[in-house]
């Protein structure tokens, strides 16, 4: 039996195999954990790199005393500016506010200062950080390197690693090396850590680049000058490097999770294909191993199998064993029932036989005759139980012919009409031979059968209808009364052995519910079909039988 | 001198009641319970008629085996079963042993007394020379009315009592549909529908064995047969 809103095997496995995605979570994770620990190496880097210089700088006050090389306006502002906020927040001495004049000496002194700087500076500078070194002033004194990274050794891939990357760029942002190198000028604007470098404490900072492409740390230590700050030291770097590292992790991640995922899900799937295949093989064995007569068959499904479902399919296979003698048992119940009491009722009959040829008084005989009338009503008994039996084995020796269907109906519904004088029988049958293949005695035994139900249901004086029609490769023989319709929870067992919708009740004729099993073994014998369905409008019930023609 | 009929039935009640009906109707009765003692028996004295029931005891097939031996004895004692069995395949298998009438147990006293007296009668003007008394004659059938025989084109058909008697029913008013129930009273036989459709069959086929085109027994369905001339 099949429920509508199952989840079938292969959809229960997928759904539990969504667990996998707790894999490239934890992976996500340890990336980012790397990430941390590795912008925290850098930042380490950067200081011990800043307290390099700075030291290489402490007690030179000349050199940072210099004006800075460029001197344009825009500078100038800016450098008022951060003096005026520094002096509000009482960093600087009111004096130190006055500007300059540049003198010819001085700008000499100060260029030489500043290309000092810059050799200090290229020793310890690298190809992806920037130095520079700041005075007291705010102003630049010299600048080394650049932030950004050449490109040629970001791209040196295979054509498919880089399919890859573009595709993975979808889900993971690799960093640019295409961002705007921010002029010093912004950075001393906003720098907190040139700010706290100046009031004697190294600093550390993270920014995004004015157009927010690339991170930048920064660090920035203190120049000494016996006890006071002369000057920072500003190193700079993206983090991108980290960056293209965590990406090239990430990425790298997503593959493996990926092929991690098809494979998986590809075992998963198979998996739980040959496990559904070989249980739907099972259910299909085991549902269709009683047959529509009710004979069991042999399960050989996974019978072999080590595992559960082997298991499964021998229990089923000792289950219907144990159901098959049991139902052998009850097969040959009733015609080893009769049998065994057609000699008790021998013993019966030939004593009551016996009696009636003694001389008795009349009040005996009365008392026989009772007897031998409930004798007879046995007997019947037991010829229907032994009926379906015996119809069985005469089916297994039955020899086939060809006749016509037509004239046994005709012949069969003349003889009706004599037999049932309560109900009218109207047969409508075409006047050609309609030639089907089988017994034409067992075909009027099922048409007795299937008209002694119609009558018996059938309200008195009502008609009982019967008909027989071509019906493509197939002749249909429909017998209606318009009887009780039948009751729902019987219909699709109507035809199987021992089952009757009659109320259990006392008559002269016993039921035992095997009429239409009767007609079912005679129409199948045909190779035929047969049902029952209430007639249109509730008028009644139809029975249907199709027999295959022969052509 | 009263005839010798030896009952062989297992259950000690019946063949009681069938020994003391037989007895009341002048005949010798002889009671057996067993294959053994009834065949030693037997082999001493042959009865001149015998009642077997085929299972005997714990031997389902006891009865066929004791026909069968008791053919080989003489092939002119006449051999009823009388059996619970009534399945297709223990009918022919018992007529097939040679004997001369297949009946069930639910055959009543009289109808048995019925063939046993027409059995006796065969057996008796068997011996004596052919005299055609009481014969009726349908065409190409004769029937012998006291010698229970029938003969198709002047060649013998061999049935048995009950298939004489179908015949015999048939045969009486040609044309007539008779139908099952009337066929089995006139058999003095009580059976179901389907073992007189299955002895018309036999009686076709022993028919057609004479002549095989044989077409004289006909169903009507629903009804019955009827004799075509």
């Amino acid at each position: 039996m099949k429920r509508r809103f199952a989840l079938g095997l292969r959809a229960q496995l997928a759904l539990v195999a969504l667990a996998l995605l707790a894999l490239p979570w934890a992976g996500v994770s340890f990336v980012n954990e790397l990430e941390r620990t590795l912008l925290a190496g850098q930042e380490r880097a950067l200081l011990a790199t800043a307290r390099a210089v700075a030291t290489a700088l402490h007690d030179r006050p000349l050199l940072l005393e210099a004006a800075p090389a460029r001197d344009d306006a825009v500078r100038r502002e800016a450098e008022l500016e951060l003096q005026r906020i520094a002096q509000s927040e009482g960093r600087l001495p009111q004096t130190a506010i006055a500007q300059l004049p540049l003198a010819r000496e001085a700008e000499l002194a100060a260029r030489k200062a500043q290309e000092e700087i810059a050799a200090i500076l290229r020793g310890v500078q690298r190809t992806e950080s920037r130095l520079w070194v700041v005075n007291r002033r705010y102003q630049v004194l010299a600048l080394e390197g650049g932030l950004r990274r050449s490109t040629r050794e970001v791209h040196e891939d295979g054509l498919l690693r880089e399919a890859w990357r573009h595709v993975a760029g979808w889900l993971i942002r690799r960093p640019s090396e295409d961002f705007a190198e921010a002029v010093p000028d912004d950075v001393l604007a906003t720098g907190r850590d040139i700010a706290s470098a100046l009031q004697g404490t190294p600093g550390m900072r993270t920014r995004l680049t004015p157009d927010g492409r690339a991170v930048v740390m920064s660090a920035a230590h203190p120049v000494w000058n016996a006890t006071e700050v002369a000057g920072a030291v500003v190193v700079e770097e993206t983090t991108n490097p980290i960056a293209s590292l965590r990406s090239d992790a990430l990425e790298r991640l997503l593959l493996l999770t990926l092929v991690a995922f098809v494979g998986a899900a590809a075992i998963l799937i198979g998996f739980a294909t040959r496990l559904s295949q070989r249980i739907r093989r099972l259910r299909d064995e085991a549902e269709s191993a009683i047959d529509a007569r009710g004979r069991l068959a042999r399960i050989a499904a996974g019978s072999d199998a080590g595992d559960e479902i082997g298991d499964l399919s021998r229990s089923f296979s000792a289950m219907l064993a144990r159901l098959a003698q049991h139902h052998v048992y009850l097969e040959s119940m009733a015609g080893r029932l009769s049998h065994e009491l057609r000699t008790p009722i021998a013993v019966v009959r030939s004593s009551l036989e016996n009696l009636k040829l003694a001389a008795a008084p009349e009040e005996i005989r009365t008392y026989v005759a009772r007897a031998e009338e409930g004798l007879a009503r046995l007997n019947t008994i037991l010829q229907r139980m032994s009926e379906a039996t015996r119809l069985e084995q005469a089916l297994r020796t039955a020899e086939r012919e060809r006749y016509d269907l037509a004239a046994v109906v005709r012949g069969c519904v003349e003889g009706y009409r004599l037999a049932y004088a309560a109900t009218p029988i109207v047969l409508e049958a075409p006047a050609r031979a309609l030639e089907v293949s089988g017994s034409p005695d067992l075909a009027a035994q099922m048409l007795d059968k299937l008209v002694e139900n119609a009558a018996e249901f059938s309200p008195p004086g009502e008609t009982v209808r019967v008909w027989l029609e071509e019906q493509g490769r197939y002749a249909l023989l429909a017998v209606q009364n318009r009887g009780p319709t039948l009751p729902a929870e019987m219909r699709s067992r109507l035809f199987e052995s021992m089952v009757s919708v009659r109320e259990a009740r006392s008559g002269p004729v016993p039921h035992l519910g095997l009429g239409l099993y009767v007609a079912r073994l005679i129409a199948e014998f045909h190779g035929g079909a047969i049902e029952a369905a209430d007639a249109p409008g509730g008028a009644g019930v139809i029975v249907r039988v199709h027999l295959p023609l022969t052509r | 001198m009263s005839r010798r009929i030896a009952i062989v039935e297992d259950d000690p009640a019946i063949r009681a009641n069938y020994a003391e009906a037989l007895r009341k109707h002048g005949f010798e009765v002889s009671a057996y319970g067993a294959r053994a003692e009834a065949l030693a028996a037997m082999r001493a004295r042959l009865p001149d008629l015998a009642v077997i029931d085929i299972g005997l005891g714990s031997d389902a097939d006891a009865g066929f085996e004791l026909c069968r031996e008791l053919r080989a004895l003489s092939a002119s004692l006449p051999i009823i079963f009388l059996t619970a069995r009534d399945s297709d395949f223990d009918v022919v298998s018992g007529l097939r042993l040679g004997a001369d009438d297949y009946l069930t147990k639910e055959v009543s006293l009289p109808h048995l007394l019925a063939r046993i007296a027409a059995l006796f009668r065969r057996a008796e003007l068997a011996r004596e020379p052919a005299v055609a008394e009481e014969t009726l004659e349908r065409g190409a059938l004769a029937l012998d009315l006291k010698r229970f025989s029938i003969t198709w084109r002047g060649k013998p058909v061999a049935l048995t009592l009950t298939e004489f008697w179908m015949v015999h029913a048939l045969v009486r008013h040609p044309g007539h549909v008779k139908n099952r129930e009337q066929l089995m009273r006139e058999a003095n036989l009580v059976v179901d529908d389907g073992t007189v459709t299955s002895h018309v069959k036999r009686i076709r086929r022993k028919f057609q064995a004479v002549d095989a085109g044989f077409e004289h027994i006909e169903t009507a369905y629903g009804m019955g047969y009827r004799w075509k001339e």
